[in-house]
C-alpha cells in the first residue's frame, strides 16, 4: 500500500458510485466532491424519476450549517431555492400528558456558576421557594422561539445571543435537487436508471458492477446505497443483517401531507402526540409540511388518516401518503466494498430530526476513512472505524429518542401504556436514573445529544429530579434569587428587540416564487 | 442513620500526596456546602527527596483549592515540566529521541488538521521531525519557559506540569487543610468496624479512638486498608499488559542548568526517568524483576542517570485495577484504586480524576447507589483510556533487549488493537470517550516511536503542496521567533522566588 500511494496522479481513478438520488445520495455526491480530488476520484450518482424517495418537509439540526459552508452554498440562495425556514428547536406537546407543552431548543438554559451547572442552581431555587419559573424561562432560544422571534446569533460570547444556535426547515427535495446541480457542475455524472442486476467478485464477495434497466453496465470500486429503506446493496445484495428495535420504538408508519400556510410563521418544528404516535408540522415558506407516525399495532391506516386530516392548520394539498418503515439499523454500514448511507442503513423516527444530521456524520467519516486512490482494495481497519462510529451515532440518538415515549403520564392509552413498561436499554435505565437521583446529565464528548439537550427533555417529560448537585449549596441563597431574576431579563430584554420570523425570512431569503408573486401582485 | 439525611460526615483515610489532596478538594467544595472532611493520617511512605511529576490539569485543581503557582513552586522546590524527552542510544536497535509535549503540535492547514498535512509531506520528503512543529518541545529543549499569550493562544495549547519535592507538597496540602479546619488524627493503624448492612460504622484507629462517618475515603495508596484489605474487594491484574513490576526511585545531583521537562532514558532492561527540580534530580528506574536483580538495577541506573545516586530505595509495582472502586459507603481514589505503569506519570492525574468525578457524583443522602455505579463505570473508563495509552508505548516501542522483546509480545486490550490498526491505517487516532491524553500525544508517542502510518485522510489530497510548504515555514518561523522571547527556565524560577526548600 505504501507503494501505491507514491504517485497519485496519472492513472484512472478510484471510481465511486451511488445508487440512488434524494437527500442522502445527493449529499454523499456533493460531500465526496468537494472533499476529494476529482483527479483521484471519481463520483457517478445513479437515479430514476420513476422511483419517488421519501424527502418530505424536513427539519435539520443546527450541525447541517457546517455541511453547507463547507461545500461553500450561500446561505441565503440556499434558503430560497429550498424555500426554508429557521429553526430555534422542537416544540413537543402533551407528550407528557395532555396539555403539556416544552420547547428542545438549540440553547442553552441559564448559565453555570461557580462551576456548577446551571439546573443544579434551578433546582435548588425552585426546593427552596424563591423561584417559581419553569426552566424553559431560562433559555433565551425558547422564549424567542415562543415569540416568533428569529435573529442570528451572536458571535461575541459574553453575550446571551451566543447561546444559542439554529437550523432549517426546508423542502428535502428542493435541497435534494439544490445540492444535484452543484455537484453535476463540479463534475459528478448522473445516470438516469434503475439496477436490475448487481455482479460480485466470486472470491472476494465484493460488488464489480451494476446492470441498468437500460443494458448499461456502471463499475466501480466503491459503491455507497442511498437507496432508501430498500437496502439494495447493503441488504439485499451483500446481506448484512438487519437490527429491529421496534421493541423500543413502536411506530412503523407515518402518513405525509402538506397543507396550506396559515397564521405566523414559527421558528419551530411542532411534534403533537396522539394516541397512536405523534404529528408532526414543519412550517416551510411556502405551505406546511404534516405527517402523522404511529405504530400499526395500535391504529388502523384509516383512523390514522382522519386524525391527521383534522389536525391540519389549513386545507390538505392532496391525499396523505403512507410510508411503511422498521425502526433500526444494519448491523454493519459498511461491508466489503459497499457502504450504505441514509435510510438503506437504517431508520430512527424523524422526533428528533436526526436522519440528516446521521448522513452528514456518515458522509464526514467516509470521505476521512476513504480508500485511497489506486488502492488495492477497501481496507478493513478503515471499515472497522467507520463501523465503530456509525454504531455509536445511531445508539445515542435511539437512548434519547426511547425517552420521550417511555417517559409519559398519558395513562389509558395502549402504546403510551406499553411505553411506560417497556424495557429499556441499559444504558438509557442508567441515564435516568441518574436524572432522578440528583439532576446529573449524560455527558459524552462525541455524538448527539449535548446536556443541554437531554435536560430539556427530561424535565418535559415530567421526569422530577429528587436531588442536586451539593455544590450547590455553597452559593448564598439570596444571591443566586438575584441570579436568576437577573438572567430571565436579560432574556426578555434582548427577545423583545427581535424581529419577527416571518419579517427576518421576507427580508432575508424570501423563496424564489413567492417573491416573483409578491413582486406581480405589488 | 437515615438515608434521606443529607450526607455530611467525611472520613478520609490515607496518607501523603493522596490524603491530603482528598481532604482538601472535598473540604474546599463542599464545606460550604455542610460537609465535614476528617482526616485520619498513617505514616508517610515518602523518601525524602522523592519528586512528583504532575499532568497539565493539575493546575485547574490547585486554582480551585486557592493554591498560587510562585507559593506552590517556593514551597515544593518545584519547577515546570512541559513534557517527556525520550533517549534511546546506540545499541538498543536504533538511536532515537522525541519529545512527547504538553502543548500543542504544529497547526491546521486550511480547515485540516496539522498531523495528517505533516503525515503526508514526509512521505513526500519533509525533513523537519513532527517534534520541531510543536511550540512547546522546542522551547522546553531548549531550556525555556513558554509563557502563553494572544500569538501562542492562537497557535495551540502551550500546557505544562510540575517536578515538586512530593514530601513538601504533601506537608503544603496539609497544612492547607489545616487552615481550611479539618480534623486531623494521626494513627499508626486503622480498624473497621461494620454495621449490620455490611456498610462501615467506624473506623477505630490505634484501638481506642472510634470515628464515625457515613462516607469513607481509602487514600490509603497501593495497600488499600479499607476497600482491599477490610471490604475485600479484589483488584483485576493488568500485569499481563505490562512487563514493569519493580521501581528504584534515588536522588542525583541537580541540573547544572534546570531542564524543563523530565527525561526518560531506554536501556536494554528498562527505562531510568530523571525529574529535575529545585533540590536535585529524582531518578526512577523501571524494570522486570524477571530480567534485573535489584543490585543490577542500580547499577543501571547509576549508569542512565551518570551519576552517583543517593537515597535509593526499591518498590514492587502491581499494575492492576480494583474491580469496584467504590464499594458500600467506601470510596477508593489514587493507589487504592489504581496502579498504574509509572511511565507516563498519571498517578496524581488518576487521583484527580478520581477526586472530581466524586465532586461531581458526591452523595446528596444516604441513598447513592446509583452514584455509585456511575462512579464505578466512568472511573474504570477513564483508567482504562489511560492503561491502554501506557500499553501503547510497550506495544510499539522498537528497542532491543529482552525487557522490550517481552513488552512487545504482550497481549494488547481490544480497544488498543483498534486504535492502533486505525493508526497505522491512515494516521487517526480513533475517537473514544473519557480520554487523559490527547490525539497529539498519542501521535508524538506512535511517531516518536517509529510508527508510520500506511496513508492518510484522502481530504488533505485537495490542499496543493505550496500551502504545506508556506504553512510549514511560517510555523518553524512563528515557533523560532517565540521561543527566543521566552525567559530560561532558570531565570523564570529566578523571577518567582527560589524554593527556601532547596
Amino acid at each position: 500500500m505504501g507503494d501505491a500511494i507514491r504517485d497519485d496522479h496519472g492513472s484512472a481513478p478510484f471510481r465511486v458510485v451511488i445508487v440512488g438520488g434524494g437527500t442522502a445520495g445527493w449529499m454523499s455526491a456533493a460531500g465526496i466532491r468537494r472533499q476529494l480530488e476529482t483527479q483521484n476520484y471519481s463520483v457517478t450518482l445513479i437515479e430514476s424519476d420513476e422511483i419517488g424517495t421519501v424527502g418530505v418537509g424536513e427539519a435539520t439540526l443546527p450541525h447541517i450549517k457546517i455541511f453547507n459552508d463547507m461545500l461553500g452554498l450561500d446561505e441565503a440562495q440556499f434558503m430560497r431555492a429550498t424555500r426554508a425556514t429557521f429553526k430555534l428547536g422542537i416544540q413537543f406537546r402533551d407528550w407528557d400528558q395532555p396539555g403539556d407543552c416544552y420547547i428542545h431548543p438549540f440553547g442553552a438554559f441559564g448559565e453555570p456558576w461557580g462551576g456548577v451547572e446551571f439546573q443544579h442552581h434551578w433546582l435548588r431555587g425552585q426546593r427552596e421557594g424563591h423561584q417559581r419559573f419553569s426552566l424553559q424561562d431560562f433559555s433565551y432560544s425558547v422564549v424567542a422561539a415562543r415569540n416568533n422571534a428569529f435573529e442570528f446569533p451572536n458571535e461575541d460570547r459574553k453575550s446571551i445571543r451566543s447561546t444559542y444556535s439554529y437550523a432549517y426547515h426546508f423542502d428535502a427535495g428542493l435541497y435534494a435537487a439544490y445540492l444535484r446541480s452543484w455537484a453535476m457542475e463540479r463534475g459528478v455524472r448522473r445516470i438516469e436508471g434503475q439496477v436490475c442486476n448487481v455482479s460480485r467478485h466470486p472470491t472476494t464477495g465484493d460488488i464489480k458492477d451494476l446492470t441498468l434497466k437500460s443494458g448499461e453496465h456502471v463499475a466501480g470500486d466503491l459503491f455507497i446505497d442511498c437507496s432508501g429503506f430498500r437496502s439494495l446493496l447493503l441488504g439485499s445484495v451483500m446481506g448484512v443483517a438487519w437490527q429491529d428495535w421496534t421493541h423500543w420504538l413502536p411506530c412503523d408508519r407515518a402518513l405525509a401531507v402538506p397543507c396550506k400556510r396559515v397564521g405566523a410563521l414559527t421558528p419551530y418544528t411542532r411534534s403533537t402526540a396522539r394516541p397512536a404516535g405523534w404529528i408532526w408540522r414543519i412550517p416551510l415558506q411556502h405551505r406546511t409540511g404534516n405527517g402523522y407516525i404511529f405504530s400499526s399495532r395500535f391504529i388502523n391506516e384509516g383512523e390514522a388518516r382522519d386524525t391527521l386530516l383534522s389536525n391540519l392548520d389549513g386545507a390538505a394539498q392532496g391525499e396523505p401518503r403512507l410510508l411503511r418503515f422498521s425502526p433500526g439499523r444494519r448491523e454493519r454500514a459498511w461491508s466489503g466494498n459497499c457502504v450504505a448511507i441514509g435510510l438503506a442503513s437504517g431508520f430512527l423516527e424523524p422526533l428528533e430530526s436526526t436522519s440528516i444530521y446521521l448522513i452528514q456524520a456518515a458522509v464526514t467519516d467516509l470521505v476521512n476513512l476513504m480508500p485511497r486512490p489506486r488502492s488495492a482494495g477497501v481496507d478493513a481497519r478503515l471499515v472497522n472505524e467507520f463501523n465503530r462510529l456509525n454504531e455509536m451515532q445511531y445508539e445515542r440518538i435511539r437512548d434519547f429518542l426511547i425517552l420521550h415515549y417511555t417517559a409519559n403520564r398519558r395513562v389509558g392509552e395502549p402504546l403510551w401504556d406499553y411505553a411506560r413498561s417497556m424495557p429499556l436499554p441499559d444504558s438509557l435505565v442508567h441515564k435516568l436514573q441518574l436524572f432522578r437521583s440528583r439532576a446529573a446529565l449524560p455527558g459524552h464528548q462525541y455524538g448527539l445529544f449535548a446536556r443541554d439537550s437531554w435536560l430539556a427533555v427530561f424535565v418535559g417529560q415530567g421526569i422530577v429530579a429528587t436531588g442536586y448537585d451539593r455544590l450547590a449549596d455553597a452559593f448564598a441563597l439570596s444571591a443566586l434569587d438575584e441570579r436568576l431574576s437577573e438572567f430571565r431579563n436579560r432574556i426578555q430584554t434582548n427577545v423583545d428587540a427581535m424581529t419577527s420570523h416571518g419579517a427576518f425570512i421576507a427580508n432575508f431569503a424570501p423563496a424564489m416564487e413567492l417573491a416573483n408573486s409578491e413582486a406581480a401582485v405589488a | 442513620m437515615s438515608t434521606r439525611q443529607l450526607l455530611s460526615r467525611v472520613v478520609v483515610m490515607g496518607r501523603d500526596v493522596d490524603l491530603w489532596l482528598c481532604v482538601n478538594a472535598i473540604s474546599r467544595a463542599l464545606g460550604p456546602a455542610g460537609v465535614n472532611v476528617t482526616a485520619i493520617e498513617l505514616p508517610t511512605r515518602l523518601r525524602p527527596f522523592e519528586v512528583s511529576a504532575t499532568l497539565p490539569p493539575l493546575e485547574a485543581l490547585h486554582s480551585k483549592l486557592g493554591i498560587k503557582e510562585p507559593t506552590l513552586i517556593r514551597a515544593t522546590a518545584g519547577s515546570f515540566s512541559f513534557g517527556q524527552n525520550f533517549v534511546a542510544g546506540f545499541g538498543l536497535g536504533r538511536p532515537l529521541n522525541f519529545f512527547h509535549a504538553w502543548g500543542a503540535y504544529g497547526a491546521g492547514i486550511d480547515g485540516s488538521a496539522f498531523f495528517p498535512c505533516w503525515l503526508k509531506a514526509t512521505r513526500y520528503g519533509l525533513k523537519v521531525s513532527f517534534q520541531d512543529f510543536c511550540l512547546t518541545a522546542v522551547a522546553a529543549k531548549n531550556g525555556r519557559m513558554l509563557l502563553p499569550d494572544e500569538a501562542t493562544a492562537a497557535f495551540g495549547r502551550t500546557d505544562y506540569g510540575y517536578h515538586v519535592r512530593t514530601m513538601a507538597y504533601a506537608g503544603y496540602l496539609k497544612s492547607i487543610a489545616a487552615n481550611l479546619g479539618v480534623k486531623i488524627y494521626q494513627a499508626q493503624k486503622g480498624l473497621v468496624e461494620r454495621d449490620e448492612t455490611g456498610s462501615i460504622a467506624a473506623l477505630i484507629i490505634d484501638g481506642s479512638l472510634r470515628i464515625e462517618g457515613q462516607l469513607f475515603v481509602d487514600a490509603t495508596g497501593p495497600d488499600a486498608i479499607l476497600i482491599g484489605r477490610s471490604l475485600d474487594v479484589p483488584s483485576d491484574d493488568w500485569r499481563q499488559y505490562f512487563s514493569v513490576d519493580r521501581v528504584l526511585a534515588a536522588r542525583a545531583p541537580a541540573f547544572t542548568k534546570t531542564p524543563p521537562f523530565a527525561e526518560i532514558r531506554i536501556t536494554g532492561v528498562g527505562w531510568t526517568a530523571l525529574h529535575p527540580n529545585q533540590a536535585g534530580t529524582g531518578v526512577r528506574h523501571a524494570y522486570s524483576s524477571e530480567f534485573l536483580s535489584d543490585e543490577a538495577a542500580l547499577e543501571s541506573a547509576s549508569a542512565a542517570a551518570d551519576a552517583k545516586l543517593a537515597d535509593v530505595s526499591f518498590r514492587t509495582v502491581t499494575t492492576s485495577v480494583r474491580s469496584r472502586v467504590w464499594e458500600g459507603n467506601c470510596v477508593a481514589v489514587g493507589g487504592s484504586a489504581c496502579v498504574f505503569d509509572p511511565i507516563h506519570d498519571v498517578d496524581l492525574h488518576a487521583l484527580q480524576l478520581g477526586l472530581v468525578h466524586l465532586l461531581s457524583l458526591f452523595p446528596v443522602t444516604g441513598q447513592f447507589a446509583v452514584e455509585r455505579a456511575e462512579y464505578n463505570r466512568i472511573m474504570r473508563s477513564h483508567y482504562e483510556r489511560i492503561r491502554d495509552f501506557q500499553c501503547a508505548f510497550y506495544a510499539v516501542a522498537p528497542f532491543g533487549g529482552q525487557f522490550w522483546q517481552q513488552a512487545r509480545g504482550r497481549s494488547v486490550p481490544q480497544t488498543l488493537a483498534h486504535k492502533i490498526a486505525t493508526f497505522r491505517a491512515c494516521g487517526q487516532i480513533a475517537p473514544m470517550e473519557d480520554e487523559t491524553f490527547s490525539p497529539d500525544s498519542w501521535q508524538a508517542i506512535f511517531v516518536g516511536l517509529g510508527v508510520v502510518p500506511e496513508s492518510w485522510p484522502p481530504t488533505i489530497d485537495r490542499i496543493p503542496p505550496h500551502r504545506f510548504n508556506e504553512e510549514f515555514h511560517r510555523t518553524i518561523e512563528f515557533i523560532k521567533g517565540k521561543v527566543l522571547e521566552q525567559p530560561t527556565h532558570d531565570g523564570y524560577l529566578d523571577s518567582i522566588g527560589r524554593s527556601s526548600a532547596a
